[in-house]
This record gives structure tokens, C-alpha cells and sequence, in this order.
């Protein structure tokens, strides 16, 4: 909550340059957060049989290539970030009012506020100049911003999410020169 | 049999390349522990970048095993699959290419084109890391301290993920312990043993949070010796001057309350060897000597010693009423010069001229002890100064109250006699010795028959002047002459049992009734 208020306010703030976020820590609490809203979902009777309403979610993709993660230079990674993050709040939203009165509809609504948060984080890095690096090969045909996927449950729903968070998002932060610059 | 030859040398080859391409130096390890620990049937770790599935049959060379791999609604792809001889089994195993992280991947086994295992899986999930390279072990300088470090694993973008078990004992310890680090490839060893050998290992795995995996194998130990134990010098002249202080104080307080320390330590044993003069350093103890040379001269003094510190117990109140006519010449004339030179009673340490005849006596006594019971006159011409206040019976009872000083003795009517004395019972007690006091009245024999009571029985003369007590013994006439008389008597009996005293005083005869005198 108080990182939420504290984004807030830095949102609020338009005229001031943000300042640089780099603690990894902050994400490393997003991300078991993520996983909770995982096991409550399988903990939970109603969502076993699928909640009785089966949707279909357009999410990111998540996976990572390492072998070519710093050869292309190209730096639309962040904009591929902040699209997944985009997507993945849209289909948590409309998760949560699926299972309404629930306790995963409690953790959904946290992990969209955390969602946000982390908006609030990428824009603080100011990563419309990251370069060199690049999560999937050039020669894939889908444009960055398109690379999407369709799921057809709430299950693979929260598993996309918590995928995304701990690789795109996390590898983002870490390769973001605003915080190398501190770290150097 | 050269074409089968032959084969076999190909498997090896293949096999032996396999390893070097596929695995590094761990990775046989790797593949042994996953077969051990690992339930599912296809068994995955990735060791570097790219993962590696494999799984295990018995001999079965002849059939032919596919490995297909999917993840994000992509079409299958296929994976080369080599095999490694195991024992009586052999392991399968399959490396994929650009392996995807943090996407489902969807794996599946075939033989000969069926399905046989499946398995769906995350790769940054099966970490199965090298251990740590570089591992130094340094001393700090500074006492119990050795510092650690290693390198992380080479994996970018991964080194902030990792945590790593640091292990270390003494040399020849069977006791280790273990620090958990997080992150930070360097760790301080603190609470060490100075100049020690110490053996250290590391290990790591990654944090749980964005990667998970297995405990990689423990590093090759690494030994590091502890600086020795540096004292302080500063310490040490502390230490020391603080004790020459303490040492100081203690000996201040020691010699300014020494001899109240030395009465409590060692508390003098009492000895008589003071009040006998002599007797220890010049006669060795041999008391007959000491007295024989000390007769006369300490007879006095010893019944003064006597008569300060041997307080008798015995209250003897006598009352006498003695004439004239039972005095001799001789006691007159005693009696005259005893009045003359006395200034009273008070004057006890003129030695009585029966102190020497006394003193004989009791030589012969110890000399010859069979005569203890033996009846023997002891003659005394001493006079006695009796506290007399004539015949009257009143007077009598006054005397016997102690009431009647000397002086007044000596004014009264009747006749009085003086002697002198020992001054209390206690010296005579000292020189007769032990001894049983008790008092009669004559009142009791009104026919003025005053009983003997036989050997067993010896009569003191008493003379009280309200001052001091003088005690006298007596002889059996005379006893027998005082029993015509009306008179107190106090008896006492003495050890030495048949004694007739001889008189030459009056007897003088107390009233007290509770005489029990000291038993020495």
C-alpha cells in the first residue's frame, strides 16, 4: 500500500522528472504475489471446474531467448513491456468479475494494482532509449507490439502473468540504463 | 565380429562425445543425483542456458525414441536424442536448442512413434547450476576472521538471483557450520579460532523468486589459517598495573590490621609458663624441683596468684566464740606480733609460720601416697584471728551474716585470737587438695557435743574480717575443744582422707550452708 501511495503521488506529479526506480525488490514483491493469487485459484472450489465460465484472455507472450538477449539492438523491448502490462491488466480485470465475491477476487485486485505500479516504475527509468535488448529473434514474423497470445482460462491466465512478470518484466528493470548509470 | 567391433567402438565414441558436447566435468554428477531425487519420469535441468530433459530404459538399443518439445501454441519441434550406457540401463537424454524461460514448454517422449512420456514444465524452474568458481579463502588481519569470496555464476542477468551455503570447520573437526548469503559473492567468518586451519566449501542455488532450481554440488575445499591471537600491549599494561594497585591496597589493609588479622589466624595458645617462673627454661618441667626451690618464696605468691585468678566458689561464714584459756603462750605472743605487724586481715602475704610446716606435709604426702588415708596429726602452732563477738548468741548471728568487720573483732568482749591464715579457701584448697565443703551449726548439738566425723573429715579455721576470708586448717583436739563451744561449722572433706589438722588457733566454724569447694 505504501508503494502504491508513493506511485500515486509520483503520477500525480507530471512537472518533475521521476526519479529512477531500481530496486529489484519492489518487483521481487510483485512476483510472490502473482503466484499466491496461482494457488489460491487452485485452492478454491469454485475455480476448479473452471468458475463455471470459460473466457478467452489476450495476454503477452513471455518467453525469454538468453542466447539472443543482448545481440539485437533494438529497443522496443520497453514498449513491448508496457503493451504486455497494458493486456495483462485488461484481462485480469475482467477475470476478477468472474470470480466476484471470492477470495481470489481480493488477490486479482492486487496483483492489477501492482500492475500499475510497475507502470509507474518503467516510466520512471525513462526506457524509450534502451538498447540492446531484445527478448525474442528479429526473424519472428509478428511485430513486437503484437506479440500476443489467446488463452482460454484463468488458470493460464495467472500463470502468463506471473511468467511475464519475473521474465520480460524483471530482465527489463535489471538491463534499464538509468540504473546501471547508479549502479556504476 | 570385426563389423560389431566396430560399432561398439562407435557407440563409445559417441558416447564419450556426447559427454563433451552435452555436459560439463558435473554433469554425469547431475544426471546421477536427478535419477535419485527426481519422481517424474522425464527428468529436466538446465545447466547453463539451455536445458537438458533425459530420462532412462533398460537395454532396449533396438527401439527408436523420439523427444518433441512446444510452448506458446507453436508447433512442435523435435529434439536429437543421444543415449548413455548406465550400468544394465541406459539414459536418453535430449539438449534443446534456444531454449524458451518463463513460458510453458510442453515435452513429450515417443517409442517408436508413440507417446510414452509427457511432461509440461518451466525452464527457469530447474536451474541445476556448476558450484561456485574461484573460491578464496583470506585472512582479514584481524583475530578470528578469514575472509571468503567466489565468482558467481556466469549467467547474466542472473547473479542477483542466486543465494549460495557457505560450509567451514576446523581442521580435523567433524563440527561445520553453515552461513547462507544472499546475492554477495564474499563472506567475513567471524568467532573463529585464532591460529586455526580451517576448510571451507561453497554452494549455490538460485533465490526462489524469478529462478528456482537445485543445490548445485558442494565446491573443492579451500583451506585458510586464522591469524594467531595479538594481545594487545596496552591491554596487557593495564592488566598489570591494575594488579599492582589491587596488590598494593591488599597489602595496605594486611599490614594496618595485622595483628587483629594474626589474633584471628593465629590466636595464641594460653600457657602457664608466666606464672611459673623458671619452671619450663631453667628446671625442664620437673615441678618437685620448681617447688623444692620456690617453697617458701612462692607459697605467698602463689596464693596470691591463686587467690586472683582461682576464685573460690566457697562462701564460708564463720562464727567462733573462743576463750582465752585455749590459747597458748606461745599463740599469745603470735598473736601479739600478728597484731602488730598485720594491718588486719588484708595482709595475707606474710607467709604464716605453718606454711613451711604445711608445705612439708604435703611432700610427704606425695612421696608417700599409701598414707593418703592414713591417719597423721598435722600439728599447727599459728594462732588464728577469729571473728568473735563473745559468747553471745546474737553476736554469733551477726559474725555469721558477715557483717562484722575486723576492727570491730577486735573490740568486742571476750577473747579473740589472731592468726594468721591463708587467705581463702582456695589456696588451701590448692595445697590439700579436692575436696568437699559442707556447714553444720552447733546449734544442732545442743549439749555443745560437737561431733567428729572422723578421718574422713578435716576442720578449717575461718576467719572472715568482712574484707577477706582467712582459711586455716585445723587439728582434731582442737576441733574437739571447739566442739564444747557453740559454733558454726562448715566441713570439709578432702581427699586426703584421715588428716587431723593441728591447731594452735581456735576452730572457727562457719555457718554458710552451701559450701562446695573448687575441685582443682
Amino acid at each position: 500500500f505504501f508503494i502504491k501511495t508513493v506511485f500515486l503521488w509520483l503520477g500525480g506529479n507530471q512537472v518533475s522528472p521521476l526519479r529512477p526506480i531500481c530496486d529489484l525488490r519492489v518487483l521481487d514483491h510483485f512476483v510472490p504475489e502473482a503466484r499466491d493469487s496461482e494457488v489460491i485459484m487452485v485452492r478454491s472450489l469454485c475455480c476448479r471446474g473452471g468458475c463455471g465460465v470459460m473466457k478467452s484472455y489476450f495476454v503477452p507472450l513471455t518467453s525469454v531467448d538468453f542466447a539472443v538477449l543482448e545481440h539485437i539492438d533494438v529497443s522496443h523491448d520497453a514498449v513491448e513491456v508496457q503493451t504486455g502490462l497494458s493486456l495483462l491488466d485488461k484481462a485480469l480485470s475482467n477475470a476478477m468479475k468472474t470470480v466476484r465475491n471470492s477470495p481470489l477476487a481480493n488477490a486479482l485486485d492486487n496483483n492489477i494494482s501492482n500492475i500499475h505500479s510497475l507502470g509507474q516504475i518503467l516510466h520512471s527509468l525513462d526506457l524509450q532509449v534502451v538498447v540492446g535488448l531484445h527478448f525474442t529473434s528479429p526473424h519472428d514474423s509478428a511485430p513486437a507490439s503484437t506479440q500476443t497470445q489467446e488463452v482460454s482460462s484463468l488458470p493460464e491466465l495467472l500463470q502468463v502473468h506471473s511468467s511475464f512478470l519475473r521474465g520480460k518484466v524483471r530482465l527489463l528493470l535489471s538491463a534499464a540504463p538509468a540504473c546501471q548509470r547508479q549502479n556504476s | 565380429m570385426t563389423k560389431m567391433r566396430s560399432n561398439r567402438l562407435k557407440i563409445v565414441f559417441m558416447v564419450c562425445l556426447a559427454i563433451v558436447t552435452i555436459g560439463g566435468q558435473h554433469f554425469e554428477s547431475k544426471v546421477a543425483q536427478l535419477l535419485q531425487d527426481e519422481t517424474e519420469h522425464i527428468k529436466c535441468f538446465v545447466e547453463r542456458k539451455d536445458l537438458t530433459c533425459f530420462w532412462e530404459e533398460r537395454n532396449h538399443l533396438h527401439h527408436q525414441y523420439t523427444f518433441t518439445y512446444s510452448y506458446e501454441n507453436k508447433n512442435k519441434m523435435a529434439c536429437a536424442v543421444s543415449s548413455l550406457l548406465a550400468g544394465n540401463k541406459t539414459i536418453f537424454f535430449c539438449k534443446l536448442p534456444k531454449t524458451p524461460f518463463f513460458t510453458t514448454l510442453d515435452v513429450q517422449v515417443l517409442r517408436d512413434g508413440r507417446m510414452l512420456y509427457t511432461r509440461s514444465l518451466n525452464a527457469e524452474n530447474f536451474l541445476f547450476l556448476d558450484p561456485p568458481q574461484n573460491l578464496t579463502v583470506m585472512s582479514s588481519g584481524k583475530e578470528g576472521q578469514l575472509n571468503v569470496s567466489w565468482l558467481p555464476p556466469p549467467l547474466k542477468y542472473m547473479d542477483d538471483s542466486m543465494i549460495y551455503e557457505v560450509r567451514y570447520a576446523a581442521e580435523g573437526s567433524n563440527m561445520g557450520k553453515v552461513e547462507v548469503v544472499k546475492v554477495s559473492t564474499m563472506l567475513v567468518l567471524l568467532g573463529l579460532q585464532s591460529d586455526t586451519r580451517y576448510t571451507v566449501w561453497a554452494r549455490v542455488k538460485p533465490d526462489g523468486v524469478a529462478y528456482k532450481g537445485y543445490w548445485s554440488a558442494w565446491t573443492e575445499p579451500v583451506f585458510g589459517v586464522t591469524p594467531p591471537s595479538d594481545v594487545d600491549p596496552l591491554i596487557v599494561l593495564l592488566v598489570l598495573f591494575i594488579g599492582l594497585i589491587l596488590c598494593l591496597l591488599s597489602l595496605t589493609v594486611i599490614l594496618s590490621h595485622h595483628k587483629f588479622l594474626l589474633k584471628k589466624l593465629w590466636p595464641d595458645i594460653p600457657t602457664p609458663e608466666h606464672k611459673f617462673p623458671g619452671l619450663f627454661t631453667v628446671y625442664k618441667g620437673d615441678f618437685k624441683e620448681w617447688m623444692s626451690q620456690n617453697n617458701g618464696s612462692m607459697w605467698g605468691r602463689s596464693a596470691h596468684v591463686y587467690t586472683e585468678e582461682l576464685p573460690s566458689p566457697l562462701e564460708v561464714l564463720s562464727e567462733v566464740s573462743l576463750t582465752s584459756h585455749g590459747m597458748s603462750q606461745r599463740e599469745e605472743e603470735e598473736e601479739k606480733e600478728s597484731e602488730r605487724s598485720d594491718s588486719g586481715l588484708t595482709d595475707r602475704w606474710r607467709d604464716p609460720p605453718h606454711a613451711h610446716w604445711l608445705m612439708e606435709q604435703l611432700r610427704a604426702l606425695q612421696e608417700n601416697p599409701e598414707s593418703r588415708c592414713q591417719s597423721s596429726l598435722l600439728q599447727s602452732h599459728d594462732t588464728y584471728v577469729t571473728l568473735n563477738q563473745g559468747d553471745n548468741e546474737q553476736q554469733v548471728y551477726d559474725v555469721f551474716e558477715e557483717t562484722l568487720p575486723l576492727q570491730t573483732l577486735f573490740t568486742t568482749a571476750g577473747t579473740s585470737s589472731l592468726s594468721t591464715s591463708h587467705s581463702d579457701l582456695g589456696s588451701l584448697q590448692q595445697s590439700l587438695g579436692s575436696g568437699r565443703l559442707s556447714s553444720r551449726s552447733s546449734f544442732e548439738y545442743p549439749n555443745h557435743t560437737w561431733p567428729h566425723k572422723g578421718p574422713g573429715y578435716a576442720y578449717m579455721a575461718v576467719a572472715d574480717s568482712g574484707v577477706s576470708m582467712d582459711y586455716s586448717p585445723m587439728s582434731s583436739s582442737r576441733i574437739a575443744e571447739l566442739g564444747r563451744h557453740r559454733m558454726y561449722t562448715n566441713d570439709y572433706k578432702n581427699e586426703i582422707c584421715p588428716h587431723k589438722w593441728p591447731l594452735s588457733g581456735q576452730h572457727i566454724k562457719s555457718g554458710s550452708e552451701s559450701c562446695t569447694g573448687p575441685v582443682w
